[in-house]
C-alpha cells in the first residue's frame, strides 16, 4: 500500500480584512479576510514550519526524500528544498528537489513522490508546497489570493489514505503568468479559462483518474479541487459529473484565500478531517493542463486524522492597514537591513545555526549554546556532545525594543528556556501585544531575518505557542 | 598596589553633541587639561594608555590617535578596549605600569566621538544571527524585567533614579544633559526598550577625560595633593549572558568579582566608601549595581534610592556628577571621566556637588551587560 502517512498545514498569522483593500481602492473584493505572510516569512519559512508540523515527534533521520513545490521561491537559481531539508534536520542523504513554474506545482510534486514510493526508491518522502504570490494593488487577484503551506508525508507503512489512480493532462494555455524578474502574477480572461483551460483539462483528468480506478463520479466522497475561483470549481466538478454540493470541499476563500502551490494539499487535508475508512477522495489541480489523484482512506485514518484547518487558522492577527499588508509583502519597503552573513560562515555553522544543534556536556550534563569547545558548567573540554534542541521553551525574560533595526516595531526579544535543557535569546515574531511576558510559552520558528548584498538570511524566533 | 600609584592631575572636557569637536582635538583638550593640573610638560609622559571602545572616522584606531593628538612620539602607548569597562580598565593598566616600576608618570585618555556615527551611535557588532536584533538597552532590559519581576520592583523606582541623577547633572557644567526631571516627565517618555523609556537611558555622547598618575613617593612634587590608589579590580564573564541557562539575571557577577578584587586591595568595606560613581547606563543597572557593589543587600537596591540614601546629601551618594544619565556616557571616556570626578570630590573641588569629607571614591564600569566590570578605589590620603 502507498500512500499518505501524514499531513500537515500551515498559514501565516497575519491576516488582511479584504474590506481594508475594498477601503483603499474602492472596489469590492470577496468577504472575509486573507493569510499574509509577514516581513520575515517567505516560502522557505512557511514550508519549514508546515514540514515540522508534519513530522511531527518522528525521526527525521527516516526521510529519504522531500520535494518542494512553489512559483514563489526566493531563488532563481538555488535550491529551496536544502534549505527546507536542512533547517528540517532531514539527513544529508535525502533526495531534494524543486517543483516550479505553476500552481499545479504541488500535486506535480506528490505524483513524482508517490511515484518513488511505488517504485520502491524512496521509503518515506515528504511532499511541501508553499506559495506567497504577490498581485498588483488594486488588480482583481489581489483581493483572491492567500499566503499558506502543506506538507505531506508519504509512504508504505502507517497510510492514512491509499493512492488508487492518478492521471495528468498537459496543454499549454497561458492564463496564470509572472514573467522572469516580474512581481506580480498576472491573470488572463476569468470566462476563457473556466470555459477551455482550467475547465476543461481538470474535467479531463477527473475523467481520466475515474476510469482508472473503476468509479463513478458519484462514489467520490470528497473532491478536493484547487481552481482559480470558486466558482470555476463548482462548474468543473458539474461537467465531469459530480455533484458540488455534496461532494466539493469548501474553499478556503473566505478565511485564507487562493494558496497556489500548496492549495490541493490543503484541501485534501480538510477533506480528510471528516472522511471515513474506505471513502474515496480525489483531489486535482490546474495549470497548463491537470493532475489528478484518487485515494481511498484506510482504517488508520480516524486514529490519526490531521489537525482542523479551523484550528490552524484560528488566533489570526489582523493587519492594522491595507499599508501595513503593502509592508509585509515588500510592496512598501521597509528600514534596509543590512548584516549578512557570508554563505562561509553560513556554512560553517549550519548545524548550529539551521538545524539549530547545541551542547550538552558529558560531564555535568549542561545543556548549553552556541556551541564551544569548553564546558560553560564545570570548564571540561572537548566534552561536549552535540545536543539537538527542543523547539519549544518558556520565555525567562524578554523586552520589546523599540530602537532595534528591525522589520517590524516594536519587536519583542526573549531569553527562553528551551524544554529538555538549553538557553537561547531569539527574536519574538507573530506575538499580539502583551503576548510576550516571563512565563510564556513559546514555540521557534524558522524565518527570514535580513537580505543584504542579495543573500538572505535565515534563522530562528519564536512565537507564542 | 595599595598606596603605590597617585593621580597628580586630571581633566575633563565638556560632554554633549560635539559636533564641533574632532576625536584628537577632545583628546588634546582632556590632556592638556590634566597636564595643567598637574603642573607638568607634556614630555613628563614615559607611556600613555588610551581608552576608546569603538574606532571610527575621526580616530581611535590603535595608539596613533593618542600619539598624533598630542604629538607624543617614540613612547609606548596602549589601546584598551573592553566594552564599557574600557575607560576604568585603561585607567587600571596605566596604573599597573606605573605600580610595575616601569615608569614614574603615565597619562590615561579616554575619548569617544559616537556622535560621528549618525543617529543610533551605537553599530551592532557581533554575530549577524545569533542575539540579531539586540541593543544596548534591549540587553539590560532583559535583566531590568527579571530583576523587577523577581523583586516586585515598579517603573517609579527607575525613575528615581533618573530625577536624581539630573538634579546632580544640573549642578555640573560639564554634563550633557543639564536639566532636572520630574518622575513623571521620566514615566511618560516614549518606550526604547520596555521597561525603560528614553529618561531611563544614558544619552549618546562624545567627550574625552584624562587623568596623570605616578609613583606614589614622586607625588608630592606635582602641583595638588594627590590622591591615591587604593584598589582596582577588573572581572570578565561571558559575552554572551543570554544563552547561559544559569544565569538568574538578578545582577551581575563581573562587578561582584571586580569589586571582591578591589576592596581587597584596598583593605576596605563597602561600608568604607563615600561616594560611587556607578555604571548607570540605564535607570535599573544603577540599583543593581550598588547591590553587587555590596552597599546592600540583593533587592533592595530599589529601597536604597526611594529613601534617598543615594543621594547627594544621603549617606551613600551615588553618581554625584550626574552620572552616564545625565553626564553623558562616551564609552571609552566614561571611566576616565569618572575617576575625574572622584579625584574632584576626593580634593574637594567639586563646588556645588561636594560630598563633604568624602574619604574613599569608588568608580565603576560594567559591560556586556554583565560581561566585563571594572571597578576602582581612589582615597584622599
Amino acid at each position: 500500500m502507498v500512500g499518505l502517512v501524514r499531513i500537515g498545514a500551515y498559514f501565516p498569522r497575519r491576516r488582511l480584512e479584504r474590506a481594508l483593500i475594498g477601503k483603499a481602492w474602492g472596489v469590492r473584493p470577496p468577504a472575509g479576510s486573507r493569510t499574509v505572510a509577514a516581513i520575515d516569512q517567505d516560502v522557505v519559512t512557511m514550508a519549514v514550519d508546515a514540514v515540522l508540523d508534519c513530522l511531527g515527534d518522528d525521526d527525521p533521520a527516516a526521510v529519504d526524500a522531500l520535494y518542494f513545490a512553489s512559483t514563489t521561491s526566493p531563488w532563481g537559481e538555488k535550491q529551496a528544498a536544502s534549505l527546507v531539508a536542512t533547517a528540517a534536520d532531514l539527513p544529508r542523504t535525502v533526495a531534494v528537489a524543486d517543483f516550479a513554474g505553476s500552481v499545479r506545482a504541488g500535486l506535480g510534486a506528490l505524483r513524482a513522490a508517490l511515484d518513488g514510493v511505488a517504485a520502491g526508491s524512496l521509503r518515506r518522502a515528504i511532499v511541501v508546497a508553499a506559495d506567497a504570490r504577490l498581485a498588483a494593488p488594486e488588480s482583481e487577484l489581489e483581493g483572491l489570493l492567500g499566503d499558506g503551506a502543506a506538507a505531506v508525508t508519504l509512504g508504505r507503512e502507517d497510510v492514512v489514505a491509499e493512492l488508487v489512480a492518478s492521471a495528468s493532462v498537459s496543454e499549454e494555455f497561458t492564463y496564470l503568468w509572472r514573467m522572469a524578474g516580474e512581481r506580480y502574477v498576472e491573470a488572463s480572461e476569468p470566462r476563457f479559462g473556466a470555459t477551455y483551460g482550467f475547465g476543461r483539462d481538470v474535467a479531463e483528468a477527473l475523467g481520466l483518474a475515474l476510469r482508472k480506478a473503476e468509479l463513478p463520479p458519484g462514489r467520490v466522497a470528497a473532491l478536493a479541487l484547487a481552481a482559480p475561483d470558486a466558482r470555476a470549481a463548482a462548474e468543473v466538478a458539474k461537467r465531469a459529473g459530480f455533484d458540488p454540493g455534496r461532494q466539493l470541499v469548501p474553499s478556503l476563500l473566505a478565511d485564507a484565500g487562493v494558496l497556489g502551490a500548496p492549495e490541493p494539499l490543503v484541501l485534501l487535508a480538510r477533506a480528510l478531517e471528516t472522511a471515513e475508512p474506505g471513502d474515496f477522495l480525489a483531489v486535482g489541480a490546474w495549470g497548463e493542463g491537470a493532475d489528478v489523484m484518487i485515494f481511498r482512506a484506510t482504517d488508520r485514518l480516524p486514529a490519526a486524522r490531521p489537525r482542523p484547518l479551523a484550528d490552524r487558522l484560528a488566533r489570526g492577527l489582523p493587519l492594522p492597514s491595507y499599508e501595513r499588508y503593502l509592508r509585509a509583502r515588500g510592496v512598501l519597503p521597509g528600514e534596509p537591513i543590512i548584516d549578512t552573513v557570508t554563505s562561509i560562515v553560513e556554512w560553517k555553522e549550519l548545524r548550529q545555526d539551521i538545524r539549530l544543534y547545541g551542547s550538552r556536556c558529558d560531564e555535568c550534563g549542561l545543556v548549553q549554546y552556541p556551541q564551544t569547545r569548553v564546558c560553560l558548567g564545570c570548564r571540561a573540554r572537548d566534552r561536549l556532545l552535540e545536543h539537538k534542541l527542543a523547539k519549544r521553551g518558556v520565555v525567562f525574560t524578554f523586552t520589546i525594543d523599540n530602537l532595534s533595526p528591525a522589520l517590524e516595531h516594536p519587536m519583542p526579544m526573549a531569553v527562553i528556556d528551551l524544554e529538555g535543557g538549553g538557553r537561547v535569546y531569539l527574536q519574538m515574531t507573530d506575538s499580539a501585544e502583551g503576548e510576550v511576558k516571563i512565563g510564556t510559552p513559546v514555540e521557534l520558528t524558522f524565518r527570514r531575518l535580513h537580505e543584504a548584498e542579495g543573500h538572505p538570511n535565515y534563522f530562528w524566533k519564536a512565537r507564542p505557542a | 598596589m595599595r598606596d603605590q600609584v597617585a593621580v597628580i592631575g586630571v581633566g575633563c572636557t565638556k560632554f554633549g553633541d560635539r559636533f564641533e569637536r574632532g576625536y584628537e582635538e577632545l583628546i588634546c583638550d582632556a590632556a592638556f587639561e590634566a597636564y595643567a593640573d598637574a603642573g607638568i610638560e607634556p614630555s613628563q609622559i614615559q607611556a600613555a594608555y588610551l581608552g576608546t571602545y569603538l574606532p571610527g572616522a575621526g580616530g581611535g584606531k590603535a595608539a596613533v590617535s593618542l600619539a598624533d593628538a598630542l604629538r607624543l612620539y617614540d613612547r609606548p602607548i596602549t589601546r584598551v578596549e573592553n566594552y564599557c569597562a574600557t575607560g576604568t580598565d585603561a585607567f587600571r593598566n596605566g596604573c599597573m605600569a606605573v605600580a610595575a616600576g616601569l615608569y614614574d608618570v603615565v597619562l590615561v585618555v579616554g575619548a569617544e566621538k559616537l556622535k560621528d556615527r549618525g543617529g543610533r551611535g551605537l553599530p551592532r557588532l557581533g554575530h549577524p544571527l545569533l542575539a540579531k536584533g539586540n541593543t544596548a538597552p534591549g540587553l539590560f532590559a532583559l535583566a531590568a524585567n527579571r530583576y523587577m519581576h523577581t523583586f516586585g520592583l515598579g517603573r517609579e523606582t527607575l525613575a528615581k533614579v533618573a530625577v536624581k541623577n539630573h538634579k546632580n547633572g544640573a549642578k555640573n557644567e560639564r554634563a550633557h544633559l543639564r536639566m532636572e526631571v520630574t518622575e513623571e516627565q521620566v514615566l511618560k517618555a516614549p518606550i526604547i526598550a520596555w521597561p525603560f523609556g528614553l529618561f531611563d537611558c544614558c544619552p549618546t555622547t562624545d567627550g574625552a577625560a584624562a587623568a596623570i598618575v605616578c609613583r606614589a613617593d614622586l607625588a608630592k612634587r606635582f602641583k595638588k595633593p594627590p590622591i591615591m590608589l587604593k584598589g582596582a579590580g577588573l572581572a570578565v564573564a561571558t559575552g554572551r549572558p543570554y544563552f547561559d541557562p544559569t544565569f538568574d539575571y538578578l545582577g551581575f557577577r563581573s562587578t561582584q568579582a571586580a569589586a571582591r578584587q578591589a576592596y581587597a586591595m584596598a583593605g576596605i568595606t563597602p561600608r568604607d566608601v563615600d561616594l560611587a560613581e556607578v555604571h548607570d547606563c540605564f535607570t535599573w543597572t544603577e540599583i543593581s549595581n550598588i547591590e553587587d557593589l555590596g552597599f546592600c543587600e540583593k533587592g533592595h537596591g530599589g529601597g536604597l534610592v526611594e529613601e534617598g540614601r543615594t543621594a547627594l546629601e544621603g549617606d551613600i551618594p551615588i553618581n554625584p556628577s550626574g552620572g552616564l544619565k545625565s553626564f553623558g556616557h562616551p564609552i571609552g571616556a566614561s571611566g576616565v571621566r569618572m575617576i575625574t570626578e572622584c579625584v574632584m570630590q576626593l580634593r574637594g573641588e567639586a563646588g556645588a556637588r561636594q560630598i563633604r569629607d568624602a574619604e574613599i571614591g569608588l568608580a565603576h564600569n560594567v559591560g556586556g551587560p554583565g560581561s566585563v566590570a571594572c571597578v576602582v578605589v581612589l582615597g584622599r590620603s
